[in-house]
């Protein structure tokens, strides 16, 4: 009955888990949905954002180089520009925001990337300049080019972290992620 | 997943608000602080933790305290370094409040009774019908317990303005002490003790390790008082008591007092000081009655005894009494208190071990007596307010408290949780948890501290603080009490000492620094010389005290170090946490000396009806060598009926076995009054207990050193070394003969890995060690580190049941060996305390045996658990010889809302079928690493890991870090020569944990134990 091997982790990424709701990567009663069926409260563009205005991953990650946990950018942080940015391609998009705004509502952004429960992922030991020193495109492909956010060809398992561990000679220690 | 409540548990803890609020439904309350998303709190880095400064709100000793938050949730709560009451450390109870936060039973809205049951209603229908009410009656009372300096003041200045007075009441009060102060030396205060500068401590039942006054700070003090310095010298404790408890069992000697005669002891050898030279002023007569022979004939203390005693007290200077403590007020407390300042007066310690200097003046002196009169004029008060305290359940039945009640206009409970007086009140008012609201302390002269909010209020409870209550309500009257909050209110009383701390500064600036730091310290008292006694109070009798019925045995009631009076009963952490002394969970037991049991066939197990002339309880006999033969004693705490769903129907209430009355001139319960009977019923009951036993059966496993061997210099670890040989001979042979063996190697902990063994593909020289020292000269058996490792580790409680069957999971057991107890002779106390963790083995026997290798051996020596990996078998915990990996055989970790908010995000939680044992906290060791990686790649400090356990501790017995460096202070404190690792001479097993040996000052049987 018990799977022991389903163990209900809290991962330090916080921010991202309360985004966590519309999937599940182990167990498999809920099937993860796949990359492009992502739907989005809001369709955001990466490809616009990081790509045509060039805008640093950090600016609306904000903790990913002093924290566990990248960041997602508070609704404030998106309304700093779209107070007076209406956006050409989808306006629509923006007065979404602006409602939850209004609303003073946070935006139910689906989850995209998310290792298992029992995974530690420091973000800021993978991205700072004096640890692992990792553009963000390592991991999560090229956002830049990306309109609707998904999972990059690799999926998130052990097998795909250990192989760069190794190149890189990181730690390949088990405690080093799991405890 | 078939059990899809996990995946809901760990998205409930995550949830910082909104979005995961809204698929499952939790209140959208949440949003405030909770979700700070919308707006960023500059407060909050998801992933970091936040700390905040506040003070612990579970006892009276106000120690200050940091919150640990993750996302806005509190998480953890420890011990202020920088606050001279705690020094960093806490107890057990203070651990535990995290719990009482998240106490699911937590009264959810305000309430209001009807026809005998509660419903919900608003806070302003509440606030209404409570304003209605005060305006409409007269003579209205307010119970509280202690609250501190600025609620007390406002719950004053609202009570004139409403007409009526306030009753202070807590069940552990010291008014004998405080009375005994005021009669001395006419301070009508309590003393504060230097137990550090002791050199030696008589103890007269003061439980001061576990509940009396300040334990946290008088453990320190203590620790570093009788933990043996570099020069070979400690200091000593003598326990003169009935009964011992943890501070007695921490004593070097036990004089088994009857109960009741600490008065006529301590005068006895005030008696013989005086003779000696020293100076008794106005006690010179009344001393001259007190001669040792008459004593002996009062006491059973021979005359000789009580001589040397005295001049060792004397001559081992400076020295300290202590006591009696809350198990010894009996009809004559005051004069028993009385009889040991005297004896501290005469030996010259006042002004050097004993301080007195104001504290609290306002605290009530006559704290029973009071509520006594207090429930007389209930049937003449409009309005009966309760804060903070719960006579319903601490004060004896034949008092008459619920009918004194009944008979109240209208009565209202101030209370975070639903408690057995709440129960009987009309409305009740849900208070806000001490880690949720404002507040300050002044736990000595001095000394500020302000407790702060470290979260926004658990949003399932509706709840307000009783302070915001009260300004409101006066508001409402019509009334102006200057501020519209209590923040406000406690800022505007702060405005004084921010002129006094930081004069030049503006007040909110001295405020933001206040916070930072937690406490404001005022250094311009005078240092205070010896203050000269007072003329005596005739009408006191120094006799012991009468006893109510003909029983057989005394019965002592105590106040319990794990529920102190029964408030903190209604937390799981505290309910599993073996009883520091009986090493018993979840339920009562009566102590009996072994001879009194075997006279009465009765053993460990059995049911006994314990029996007075006030009432009766059922209870099962712990057998128990620290007693005296003609008394049996019992622990508060127990019996709780409407308080909660874990303090519910565990164990029994002692206070239903005593009288209601009040002990003169202080007004405190009596609560050493009566005899009692055993009657046996026959039957028993299985105990839930970790002790496997309390002998060592010759294995040594917490060896002791004499002080005579440490200073003759002898190696006394000898024997053990000469055992390693032999143990390392076998492993060799069976090496050689082809066998599988662990390697034989006389390593030291630092050595790792050992050469020749598996670990060798890794490089000693890029990698620390991890190991860890602790001291047992100076472990108390206290148990703090415990209820601090399941905060921090997300470890489970697993129930009674489940104890029963031997399947606890703490990772620390702290273990406890009886060596010499004999309660029919005075002498030697040896007791020897041993926390066994995981012991990170350089050559562990779990791993070999894990068939998918979850468990295996870190490059940093850390013996890991990998919980992923990890399928059940249980062969690990089969081939441990510390018995330290336990196993959940079923999902724990499902607890009742909000209990889960309390978990550790750094931390797995461990679902069923998982192995799991202690980790050398190894989520703080790569938090630490990778902060010194991302702060330009330093090194990692020495001291900078601290475990939870080492970073609990009063006693300051435990040191962590990387033992290849011999710089470190785990690698210097190690190579001390009381250094030894548990059965390593026998298995081989190369543990990184040193204990240092307890050191005696008797010899210890065989040399070694």
């Amino acid at each position: 009955m018990k799977k022991p091997w389903s163990l209900a982790a809290l991962t330090g990424v916080a921010a991202l888990a309360t985004l966590a709701f519309a999937q599940s990567r182990e167990g498999g009663s809920e099937p993860p949905p796949s990359a492009s069926a992502t739907v989005q409260p809001i369709a955001f563009p990466h490809s616009t954002h990081a790509g045509q205005f060039q805008i640093d991953c950090q600016y609306c990650h904000f903790s990913a180089e002093r924290s566990v946990d990248a960041g997602i950018p508070p609704v404030a942080s998106c309304m700093g520009c779209h107070t007076v940015i209406q956006g050409r391609n989808q306006p629509e998009e923006v007065n979404k925001l602006r409602d939850y705004w209004a609303r003073g509502e946070s935006i139910p952004w689906v989850r995209v990337y998310k290792v298992s429960d029992h995974v530690r992922f420091p973000h800021m030991r993978h991205v700072a300049a004096d640890a692992g020193n990792l553009e963000c495109q390592e991991c999560h492909g090229l956002v830049e080019e990306i309109e609707v956010i998904q999972e990059v060809a690799q999926p998130l398992k052990m097998g795909w972290c250990v192989d760069c561990h190794r190149q890189k000679e990181a730690s390949i220690d088990c405690t080093v992620c799991h405890y | 997943m078939s059990d899809g409540i996990k995946r809901r548990d760990f998205l409930k803890v995550l949830g910082t608000g909104g979005a995961g609020a809204t698929v499952f439904g939790c209140s959208t309350q949440q949003v405030e602080r909770l979700l700070p998303y919308v707006v960023p709190d500059e407060d909050i880095t998801p992933g970091v933790a936040t700390w905040y400064t506040s003070v612990c709100g579970e006892c009276p000793a106000g120690c200050g305290i940091w919150v640990r938050t993750r996302e806005g949730r509190v998480v953890k709560v420890e011990g202020n370094p920088d606050h001279p009451v705690s020094g960093g450390a806490l107890c057990s109870r203070g651990f535990s409040s995290v719990q009482g936060l998240y106490d699911p039973d937590r009264i959810r809205t305000p309430l209001l009774k009807e026809g005998g049951e509660f419903r919900a209603i608003t806070w302003d229908q509440a606030e209404g019908l409570l304003a209605q009410r005060l305006e409409g009656g007269s003579n209205h009372l307010f119970l509280t317990g202690r609250v501190g300096p600025s609620m007390t003041d406002l719950l004053d200045q609202f009570l004139s303005f409403v007409g009526g007075s306030r009753v202070e009441y807590e069940a552990l009060s010291e008014a004998p002490l405080r009375n005994a102060t005021r009669i001395a030396f006419g301070r009508n205060f309590l003393p504060t003790y230097d137990f550090e500068q002791a050199r030696l401590i008589y103890s007269f039942g003061a439980d001061f390790l576990e509940t009396w006054l300040s334990p946290v700070a008088y453990q320190r003090g203590f620790a570093r008082m009788s933990g043996v310095d570099a020069h070979g010298s400690k200091g000593r404790m003598v326990f003169l008591a009935p009964r011992l408890s943890l501070t007695g069992q921490n004593a070097d000697e036990w004089v088994p007092l009857r109960p009741g005669c600490e008065a006529v002891v301590a005068l006895s050898m005030a008696h013989v000081i005086a003779r000696e030279g020293g100076d008794a002023g106005p006690y010179r007569a009344v001393l001259q009655a007190y001669d040792p022979a008459n004593a002996e004939t009062a006491s059973g203390i021979p005359a000789r005894e009580i001589e040397e005693l005295a001049l060792r007290f004397l001559q081992e200077a400076p020295s300290l009494a202590v006591g009696p403590g809350v198990a010894g007020h009996h009809r004559n407390a005051t004069a028993a208190n009385l009889a040991v300042h005297i004896l501290n007066a005469v030996a010259g310690n006042v002004g050097r071990t004993v301080r007195l200097r104001q504290v609290d003046e306002g605290a009530a002196a006559r704290p029973f007596a009071e509520l006594r009169s207090a429930m007389d004029a209930m049937a003449q008060a409009g309005v009966v307010m309760i804060l903070g305290t719960n006579p319903a359940y601490s004060v004896p039945p034949p008092a008459g408290f619920p009918a004194a009640l009944a008979s109240a206009g209208f009565r209202v409970a101030f209370s975070t949780a639903m408690d057995e007086t709440a129960r009987l009140c009309d409305l009740v008012l849900p208070d806000r948890h001490f880690l949720e609201s404002w507040g300050d302390s002044m736990p000595r002269p001095g000394v500020f501290a302000l407790q702060q909010p470290a979260m926004q209020p658990v949003p399932l409870f509706d709840t307000r603080q009783a302070g915001d209550v009260l300004l409101s309500l006066a508001a409402r009257l019509g009334g102006d009490p200057g501020a519209a909050t209590f923040y406000d209110y406690l800022r505007s009383r702060w405005a004084g000492i921010g002129a006094l701390a930081a004069p030049g500064t503006g007040f909110d600036s001295f405020w933001r620094d206040a916070l930072r730091k937690g406490v404001v310290e005022l250094t311009d008292q005078e240092e205070e010389g010896p203050v000269p006694l007072r003329s005596p109070d005739t009408a006191l009798s120094f006799d012991p005290p009468p006893l109510d019925g003909d029983g057989e045995f005394t019965l002592v009631v105590y106040p319990s170090s794990r529920f102190g009076d029964g408030k903190h009963a209604n937390r799981p952490w505290l309910q599993e946490l073996p009883d520091p002394v009986s090493k018993i969970a979840w339920h009562s037991w009566v102590e009996v000396n072994p001879n009194a049991a075997r006279r009465m066939g009765l053993g460990t197990g059995d049911l006994v009806v314990v029996r007075s002339p006030h009432g009766q309880v059922e209870v099962p006999v712990w057998v128990y060598p620290g007693i005296r033969e003609d008394t049996v004693a019992l622990a508060m705490g127990g019996g709780h009926e409407g308080y909660g769903r874990f303090a519910d129907g565990n164990g029994v209430n002692p206070m239903v076995l005593l009288p209601a009355e009040v002990e003169q001139p202080s007004g405190a319960l009596v609560k050493l009054a009566t005899r009692v009977s055993l009657d046996p019923t026959g039957r028993r009951r299985p105990i839930a207990t970790i002790e496997g036993s309390s002998d060592q059966h010759d294995r040594p496993i917490a060896p002791a050193a004499s002080l005579a061997s440490l200073t003759r210099g002898s190696g006394e670890a000898g024997a053990g070394e000469e055992q390693g040989e032999s143990g390392h001979g076998q492993l060799k042979e069976i090496q050689a003969m082809g066998g599988f063996a662990p390697v034989a190697t006389e390593g030291k902990p630092q050595d790792f890995p050992l050469e020749g063994s598996r670990y060798g593909q890794y490089d000693p020289a890029a990698n620390p060690r991890w190991a860890m020292a602790i001291d047992l000269d100076k472990c108390t058996g206290c148990s703090a580190c415990v209820i601090a490792c399941q905060s921090e580790n997300n470890v489970p409680w697993v129930g009674e049941e489940q104890i029963i069957m031997g399947r606890e999971i703490s990772w620390i057991r702290m273990e406890r060996y009886y060596e010499t107890v004999d309660a029919g002779h005075p002498g030697p106390v040896d007791i020897r305390f041993l926390p066994m963790i995981c012991q990170h083995c350089g050559n562990a026997p779990c791993e070999p045996v894990c068939p998918v290798y979850a468990a295996y051996h870190t490059p940093e020596g850390l013996n890991a658990q990998v919980y992923n990996r990890c399928v059940g078998t249980r062969y690990c915990a089969n081939n441990c010889p510390y018995k330290v990996r336990v196993f959940n055989w079923f999902s724990f970790s499902e607890v009742p809302e909000p209990m889960n908010w309390g978990y550790n995000p750094d931390v797995t939680v461990r679902s069923g079928g998982v192995m799991e044992k202690c980790s050398f906290c190894v989520q703080r060791i790569r938090e630490t690493q990778n902060r010194a990686r991302i702060e330009g790649q330093r090194p990692v400090r020495d001291g900078e890991v601290v475990p939870a356990c080492q970073q609990s501790c009063p006693a300051e017995a435990i040191v962590f870090g990387n033992i290849r460096d011999p710089h470190s202070r785990v690698a210097q404190v190690s190579q001390n020569g009381r250094g030894y690792r548990v059965l390593d001479a026998l298995i081989n097993t190369q543990p990184a944990v040193t204990y240092l040996k307890k050191v005696t000052f008797h010899e210890v049987h065989g040399g070694e134990h």
